[in-house]
């Protein structure tokens, strides 16, 4: 029975693959259709194949540039995935604390809850020049910029998530002897899981998209620095590129997050 | 008589609803002794499960003190609590479900595994130790819940109508198993709708009123607790005169 339900949600996993990779080969064969429609120039709109050689070219760091402007693709990659890494794990050690006291004292929720929507509502760009000036122009300002526009999603799920543990679980903790710290330890936080988990993929989503903005200031030696750095050279190619690693390098976290949420709690919708 | 091991004087308990206090249970005196199976028996809304609330220290009286082991209840502190649903946390094992039960208990981590082991050979579960609590039948959770609350070996052990979900036949099973958990020492206070189970369970009977619940009927159950088959035992003159007399008394409440 058991082997069964296994082999056919193996099944239905290669297939929503399968899915995946052809809707990825339809957009592809559609931008490749739409060049050769010559709707537009090629200096604004390059086809798959030119993409593909910026790539190849800027990952030789033996082609005389380094890769492109002294870096290849994947030391940009490493750079902006350090920088995403740092502000989003900071941002998430924020998100959870600040989440669990406003999920659990409420006047701490309605005083800090403003000031948090007010943050998400600014976009990074906005206070990238106030962290500039505060923290100068090295790697602070930038893993500061991830951190604030990580920590509000998480604060926000981690509050929604202890407000609405079952009191059920909390009940039984007390009838059980637990006391604050146990209970919070034992039931909120495994409890509140998957709904942190949401919030920390929402986080690395947001800071991921916000590595181009961060990396105006000083940080040509990432993947966003790449992205400007062609703009400012009407290398459309290469922006595309850039845009592509962004895509596809995000959309593998969230995969992989995705997972990690289903690994922690498999209990989900089953309790 | 010696010291009982709960003591309810004088207890009234209201709910506030719209403004308007709602009299729920009382006023009524009870006392439970050590080794005592005592099944509270009532119709819907007479408080039945405010009265377990009030013991085990989750609910203060309005009127009236509640005392367990001579003191004012504390949730978690010498009274083990099962409820109807077995409420086991879904994020740990079944084994786990007992071993942070033991913890809180302040089992020293050495002792865990030893005493996880029997308390899922108490319930006939020892096998199934490494299975999540949803991959376990209903039944068998409220066994583990049930072993979860005597993880902490309480003296009083508080059982709100814990069977009510569970078909007929596991219900009789493990009403089977429950029927011995009282000994010298401990005691057992159980809520059930079903007076054939309040009969089999019971040492002493307790017919709530309808709302505000008062004491109706107060029982003793002389049926022997060891030595005869439960078949026989249910199926024998003296149960079916003590079913009529309790079913008598809830239909009198309930009228």
């Amino acid at each position: 029975m058991a082997l069964k339900e296994s082999g056919s949600a193996a099944l239905s996993a290669t297939h929503s693959v399968l899915v995946r990779v052809a809707a990825v080969l339809a957009l592809i064969a559609i931008w490749q259709l739409l060049v050769l429609a010559r709707l537009w120039p090629p200096a604004v709109l390059p086809g798959p194949g030119q993409v593909w050689d910026q790539l190849l070219a800027a990952s030789d760091s033996g082609n005389g540039q380094g890769g492109y402007a002294g870096s290849t693709v994947l030391e940009r990659l490493g750079v902006s995935l350090r920088r995403v890494g740092y502000g989003t794990a900071y941002g998430v050690l924020v998100g959870v604390g600040l989440g669990l006291v406003m999920g659990l004292v409420p006047v701490v929720r309605a005083v800090v809850e403003p000031f948090v929507t007010f943050l998400r509502a600014l976009p990074p760009l906005a206070y990238l020049s106030l962290l500039v000036i505060w923290f100068g122009i090295d790697e602070e300002p930038k893993v500061y910029l991830l951190l604030v526009a990580a920590f509000p999603p998480v604060a926000v799920a981690t509050a929604t998530a202890v407000t609405g543990v079952n009191r059920q679980y909390l009940e039984a903790a007390h009838a059980l002897g637990a006391n604050r710290l146990g209970v919070i330890t034992t039931v909120v936080l495994p409890a509140s899981a998957p709904e942190i988990l949401t919030g920390i993929r929402l986080a690395v989503g947001i800071a991921y998209s916000s590595v181009v903005a961060a990396e105006t200031v000083n940080g040509a030696d990432g993947i966003g620095g790449m992205v400007l750095n062609a703009q400012r050279y009407n290398q459309t190619a290469v922006v595309l590129l850039g845009l592509v690693v962004i895509g596809v390098t995000g959309l593998l976290i969230d995969t992989a997050l995705l997972a990690l949420q289903r690994a922690v709690s498999p209990w989900r919708g089953r309790a | 008589m010696g010291e009982p091991l709960v003591e309810l004087t004088g207890v009234a308990h209201s709910y506030r609803a719209n403004r308007v206090d709602v009299p729920a249970l009382g006023p009524l005196d009870l006392r439970v002794e050590p080794g005592e199976f005592l099944v509270v028996v009532g119709p819907s809304g007479s408080g039945k499960s405010t009265l377990l609330r009030l013991v085990s220290g989750f609910e203060r009286p309005t009127t009236g003190a509640v005392e367990v082991l001579g003191g004012p209840p504390v949730p978690g502190r010498d009274v083990g609590t099962v409820f109807q649903q077995p409420r086991l946390f879904p994020w740990q094992s079944v084994a786990g479900n007992i071993t942070t039960a033991l913890r809180w208990a302040g089992v020293p981590g050495a002792d865990r595994p030893q005493r996880t082991r029997g308390l899922l050979a108490q319930v006939g579960l020892v096998e199934l130790g490494r299975r999540r609590t949803w991959e376990i039948s209903g039944g068998q959770q409220q066994r583990v819940a049930i072993a979860r609350a005597l993880a902490a070996r309480p003296r009083l052990l508080l059982m709100d109508e814990p069977f009510a979900a569970l078909d007929a036949l596991t219900r009789e099973r493990l009403q089977e198993d429950v029927r011995s958990l009282t000994d010298g020492e401990r005691a057992v206070v159980f809520v059930t709708h079903s007076v054939d189970e309040a009969v089999f369970l019971a040492s002493r009977v307790v017919v709530l009123s309808d709302r505000p619940g008062r004491v109706a009927l107060d029982l003793p159950v002389p049926l022997p607790r060891s030595g005869v088959p439960a078949d026989e035992l249910r199926g024998s003159a003296e149960f079916a005169a003590l079913r009529g007399e309790v079913a008598g008394a809830v239909r009198a409440v309930a009228a």
